[in-house]
């Protein structure tokens, strides 16, 4: 029973970054934007996460700085891909760039330290104990008790489903993605909306950095996103944006994160299990193909 | 070509710019930080020669990424097929006892054949199962780094050495020094050259290009654009693989952990600021190598880290890249403006 505890928890913390930042990506995504960059901006979300918890010593301001972050590039990303019109693609990759560079700068700048930061002053992110169900017996301990920004990303998931089928803003963002002109035409700037859209995959991939560095551990470390961003659009990708469909991956992907912990103990070598997730992507990969042949 | 060139180095100095200001932020002076740079990459022998070794990876996977690009294959695989063309160039160099001049076009087979291995399985993926393989590729990025750590943590392992790394290859495969400058430069040249040959007089090249710009006019006009897709991703897998086996024959002589991590990306920002070109490549392959090796001097110089050079090599990428596209309306504007002239007078 406690095996199945710890499983359940640790693809939790597994799919709770690539969940957000993947709700962050499907914005952009119906907003018609090719969107790579949700890795460079969580990995600055992270960097700034531990910035403003270890200078402003409150999680909260740590959280809140995550997000400024994030915007910053996203910021960025407006300024190139929607004002000036350069390649989306390679705005992205260019962002990817800046942000690993960006941060392993103001690392050893502000830090003076090479490769990880870590340090007792970094405040984390509590976990919640949701206060009625804590007390049930099982569902209590299934359900409560994990870290803040679980939740958030939970409501965040239900919140994205709310606002982009039921909404008005909802509706142009999605025909700024299937017809940019004809919304054009109906008097809304297309541009507008897809700025709107970067700003909440901002606001949602500072929290997915927030979580890596205060959530799950209390570090930032070189790159320390690993390639979850690009797993995130991945994963929007595979599922055509549908919120509900991108928690179900997210979770897959955590739980086969999870399972590496587990593993580690194993006779497999963890360099093995420290390849499943990026392996269960490219089989997610395989049936999403194989379906999308069948039916054409 | 002389649009292009212009906004190149408009460009680069307007980051260089940018990046003079990051640098009066932080307290320091840019004058001094920027002769630093240049005194310990261009102005100084040991220099000169550093920065021509350590071009050969940057431009190798920037060749491979813009002969990708420009073909119509979004192989962001460089940074695995790297580390696969070095494992392979490692096994050849470790286990066969051959003389100089056979083992070395051996090694660089191999690690030409590691290359073209891993893209050759994303490319099968995609003919077979039409997978994307912009995901395929980056996926196996990560594949090939673990696997490459598994290698040499237990089968290759020295045990002598206190961190993950293989044994040293056999001398034989040891690419000398020639005059201060690693033999591994007049591969990647000699590999530039056809890359060059291939796209701009080839038959093969021009199919590819046509392809990356309009795969359907390709198509119809009777290109073979599923043939050309695959040779194009196992080229350029080659290319990349060369780079990761050149670094081992010319570098350290043996698999490091860790090995091709910092030129990993470069070559893909390479191509992307180059758009797609072979000398363009070539070109700001040797600037990138530039300030990488430049970075060292500063540091020791001044007091600014060497990771600037990462951020500032970001800035030159979003500037000239940015600059690009507005400087290429401003000559539209300006070639209007002149027509318009012309025809009143007319």
């Amino acid at each position: 029973m406690n095996l199945f505890f710890g499983l359940v928890s640790a693809m939790l913390v597994g799919a709770t970054p690539i969940l957000l930042a993947a709700i962050g990506g499907t914005f952009t995504y119906y907003a018609g934007i090719f969107n790579i960059a949700m890795e460079g901006m969580m990995l600055v979300g992270a960097f700034c996460g531990v910035l403003g918890s270890f200078f402003l010593h409150s999680w909260l301001l740590g959280i809140c700085c995550a997000i400024a972050g994030a915007l910053v590039m996203a910021g960025i990303f407006v300024l190139f891909a929607v004002r000036l019109h350069t390649d989306e693609f390679l705005t992205g990759i260019a962002l990817n760039l800046f942000a690993v560079g960006l941060t392993t700068f103001l690392l050893r700048d502000i830090f003076h330290v090479k490769g990880a930061f870590t340090d007792a002053g970094i405040r984390a992110i509590p976990a919640l104990r949701l206060p009625l169900i804590d007390s049930i017996p099982i569902l209590g301990k299934l359900l409560s008790g994990y870290n803040l920004i679980v939740y958030v990303a939970i409501l965040g998931t239900g919140l994205a489903a709310f606002v982009i089928f039921r909404t008005r803003f909802g509706l142009r963002l999605r025909s700024a993605g299937y017809n940019a002109a004809c919304l054009n035409s109906s008097g809304v700037p297309a541009s507008t909306i897809r700025i709107c859209s970067l700003i909440i995959c901002g606001v949602y991939c500072g929290l997915a950095g927030a979580y890596l560095s205060l959530g799950s551990v209390r570090l930032f470390a070189e790159n320390m996103s690993a390639g979850r961003g690009w797993i995130s659009l991945a994963a929007v990708i595979l599922v055509s944006g549908n919120p509900w469909g991108i928690a179900i991956i997210s979770l897959l992907f955590g739980f086969f994160d999870g399972l590496t912990v587990f593993l580690q103990g194993s006779q497999i070598p963890t360099q093995f299990t420290a390849m499943i997730p990026y392996i269960a992507t490219l089989v997610s990969l395989y049936f999403y193909s194989i379906r999308k042949v069948r039916r054409s | 070509m002389r649009k292009q060139a212009l906004s190149g180095i408009l460009g680069v100095l307007a980051a260089l710019l940018i990046g003079a200001l990051v640098l009066l932020l932080q307290g320091f002076n840019p004058v001094v930080t920027y002769a630093a740079l240049l005194q310990y990459s261009l102005f100084s022998t040991s220099g000169f020669a550093a920065t021509l070794t350590r071009s050969v990876p940057l431009v190798l996977t920037g060749l491979s990424a813009s002969i990708a690009f420009a073909s119509g294959p979004a192989n962001l695989g460089q940074p695995g097929q790297l580390i696969m063309g070095a494992l392979g160039a490692t096994l050849v160099g470790l286990f066969v006892r051959l003389p100089t001049g056979l083992l070395v076009p051996l090694c660089i087979l191999a690690s030409l054949a590691g290359g073209a291995l891993w893209s050759g399985f994303a490319a099968l993926l995609k003919r077979v199962f039409a997978m994307d393989e912009f995901i395929v590729t980056l996926m196996l990025n990560f594949v090939a780094d673990y696997f490459a750590l598994w290698v040499i943590t237990y089968p290759l392992f020295d045990t002598s050495a206190s961190s993950p790394m293989t044994r040293p290859i056999s001398m034989a495969a040891w690419l000398p020094d020639v005059g201060g400058v690693n033999a591994s430069v007049l591969v990647m040249v000699l590999a530039t050259f056809i890359c060059w040959l291939l796209m701009s007089w080839g038959r093969s090249g021009y199919e590819w290009r046509m392809t990356g710009q309009n795969a359907l006019f390709a198509r119809i006009g009777g290109c073979k654009v599923d043939a050309n897709y695959v040779r194009v991703m196992l080229i350029t897998g080659a290319l990349a693989g060369l780079a990761g086996g050149l670094m081992i024959m010319g570098g350290p002589h043996r698999f490091v952990k860790g090995l091709g991590a910092n030129y990993a990306w470069d070559g893909i920002m390479i191509a992307v600021v180059a758009n797609n070109g072979i000398l363009a490549t070539f070109l700001y392959g040797l600037l990138f190598s530039m300030l990488q090796q430049g970075a060292i001097g500063m540091e020791l110089v001044t007091a600014v880290p060497s990771e600037f050079i990462d951020v500032l090599q970001a800035i030159i990428v979003l500037v000239v890249v940015a600059g690009r596209v507005s400087l290429n309306m401003v000559f539209d504007k300006l070639a209007t403006r002149r027509k318009l002239r012309e025809e009143s007078k007319e």
